[in-house]
């Protein structure tokens, strides 16, 4: 669905994205990273609004800052991060103005109009001004601005931004239903993980321009089940310490205390490796990590993009 | 509690809607019908249209009724029917000229800065529309909204003059085609301009003042350099001389303020300029950063 190449961009001397290649199929993908990290970057570029310095890509077959840009935007749908409303005008019109401008005759973008708004749960306050919206109801209209006219991939630039716990689920479950009920493809960008973990299958790790990680959230938890810690009866000499290596990546340790990663997902063999080394394996704990500390790891350089199928 | 459709109804059919540029022009006029600023300029624009309908009328019954022929004498010298007539049809003696000037103002002055203000132009390019799409749909409606409100001031009297008095009514047969062209060109000056100075402002009020600030700083600006250095050429820098020059130019009125070269240069830089300025500005990367 979405391929590119050594794709680079420049704001001026900045470097925005950095020789990002990448491979995504269909499905939900988040798209992770801190403030500044070249997410809204990546969604502007695989819409055609900025040009690629360096590198090549295509979306959903259309190659990207290619002549057939105008097609492809055609195709997708963008929810922007910022407030991007005409606030002199009905939730309604303005949806309706978006659908014909994506291509559908204004008897068509009117329909589509009452039919999208009913669908993120607007459709008693359509006709209403939307500078009296309230945040939750601007992103809901933002959304369906976005689904209008029914694009087979939707780009989501933090949808969950300035909601209430309640909104959030509310939007995350929009997302959800976009996917199961409507088949499009998602790509949500986002710093907050749990939105990322609750909805994506797909994950991309975004930081400095670069990609730190990408892979199936599928892989990513079979990853993440591979981590245990181990309790040793007697602190490791420095031979046995060194020879640990041989389970996996030892990720912090010490006074017989190791977190591991391991290499396989079979928990005999730490009591195994015990045996062979003269060590005592008191206690084997999973330490199934959470997003969060992935992200942390990742964006500290501890987490290889290799490392991102299980 | 919001209440969730069930789910959405198949894919439409897509391209079958108008040009991307048709699309944006149309929201933006329909946009005024409902401002007050739209209403009030409407209602200016009709009482002016119907005082020039009754005055041409009148023209028609000094002209034709007996009694009235004293009258006609006189009115014959004050209300002259030559080449200043026709050309006054599309400026009122003026007053249609600084209204439409201020019009153009008002309502232009927001046709980019509003899509600033709401930040909705990344999001317009984010859909299949191209830079010269939203500057064809923008300059469509800065130089077509005073071209629409000119028409009707030349071919109502054109049409009540024929109907009343055929070709040797007051309004000359030959008027709209002298008249149509001045006011295309005096729309695109309008448009033009407007464009440059919405796309410099933030909010559609600074698009105002920067409109303002563009026309009467130029005015000023070609008083002085005229007067300093004794060239009347210089007042085809000025765009209230140029919007007034072309009906007269066009309708032959004898010695127009300005002449044919400087006017055609004048509305030529202008046109460019500032189109040029609201492309520069109205660039996906500067809707972006």
């Amino acid at each position: 669905m979405i391929e590119f190449h050594q794709l680079e961009v420049r704001y001026g001397a900045t470097v925005a994205l950095n020789g990002v290649s990448l491979e995504l199929g269909e499905g939900v993908i988040g798209l992770l990273g801190p403030n500044g990290s070249g997410k809204s970057t990546l969604l502007k570029t695989l819409l055609g609004l900025l040009s690629p310095t360096h590198g090549q890509g295509s979306v959903l077959g259309l190659r990207l800052g290619g002549p057939e840009s105008a097609r492809l935007r055609s195709r997708i749908g963008y929810m922007p991060e910022y407030d991007a409303l005409i606030e002199d005008a009905s939730a309604y019109d303005q949806v309706a103005f978006w659908g014909e401008l994506s291509g559908l005759s204004a008897e068509q973008a009117r329909d589509r109009a009452h039919e999208v708004l009913y669908f993120v749960g607007l459709d008693e306050a359509r006709y209403r001004h939307v500078s009296g919206y309230s945040t939750g109801m601007r992103q809901r209209v933002k959304l369906a601005q976005a689904l209008v006219h029914s694009p087979e991939l939707v780009f989501l630039d933090e949808p969950t931004n300035g909601l209430d716990p309640d909104g959030r689920k509310r939007m995350l479950d929009l997302v959800l239903r976009v996917r199961g009920e409507l088949g499009t493809s998602v790509i949500l960008a986002s710093h907050l993980l749990e939105d990322v973990e609750r909805c994506a299958d797909q994950l991309v790790i975004l930081d400095k321009g670069r990609i730190k990680a990408s892979g199936s959230m599928e892989g990513l938890r079979k990853m993440l089940a591979r981590r245990y810690e181990l309790r040793f009866l007697d602190a490791l000499d420095e031979a046995q310490e060194g020879a640990l290596a041989e389970l996996g990546q030892v990720l912090e340790g010490r006074n017989g205390l190791y977190d591991v990663e391991l290499t396989e997902t079979d928990p005999s063999l730490p009591f195994r490796w015990a045996q062979d080394h003269g060590a005592v394996l008191v206690q084997l704990t999973p330490r199934h990590d959470r997003l969060d500390e992935v992200l942390v790891r990742a964006l500290s350089g501890g987490f290889a993009p290799d490392e991102k199928e299980a | 509690m919001p209440i969730y459709a069930p789910s959405l109804p198949p894919r439409p059919t897509m391209n079958e809607g108008l040009a991307p540029a048709l699309v944006l022009a149309r929201f933006d006029f329909r946009r005024l019908r409902h401002q007050k600023i739209g209403m009030f300029f409407g209602f200016a624009y009709a009482a002016s249209l119907g005082f020039m309908a009754i005055w041409v009328y009148v023209r028609f019954l000094l002209k034709t009724n007996s009694a009235l022929n004293g009258l006609d004498a006189l009115a014959n010298q004050v209300l002259v029917q030559g080449p200043a007539f026709q050309a006054s049809l599309v400026t009122l003696g003026g007053w249609l000229t600084t209204l439409l000037w201020f019009q153009v103002a008002f309502v232009g002055g927001g046709v980019i800065a509003r899509d600033t203000l709401y930040r909705i132009r990344p999001l317009i390019y984010a859909h299949p529309v191209r830079p010269r799409d939203y500057l064809a749909a923008k300059g469509l409606f800065a130089a077509g909204l005073p071209f629409l409100i000119q028409l009707p001031f030349i071919l109502i009297p054109w049409g009540m003059s024929m109907l009343i008095a055929g070709v040797h009514g007051p309004v000359w047969a030959t008027a709209p085609l002298r008249l149509i062209p001045a006011a295309l060109l005096v729309s695109l000056l309008m448009g033009s301009i407007t464009l440059g100075a919405s796309s410099l402002a933030s909010t559609p009020r600074a698009g105002f003042g920067w409109v303002l600030g563009i026309v009467l700083g130029l005015s000023a600006l070609s008083t002085i350099a005229e007067h300093s250095l004794s060239q009347p050429a210089l007042g085809a820098i000025n765009p209230l001389a140029l919007s007034a020059a072309w009906p007269d130019l066009l309708c032959g009125t004898p010695g127009p303020e300005l002449g044919w070269i400087p006017a055609l240069i004048g509305t030529a830089f202008h046109v460019v300029f500032w189109t040029f300025i609201a492309a520069r500005r109205t660039q996906p990367s500067e809707a972006i950063l």
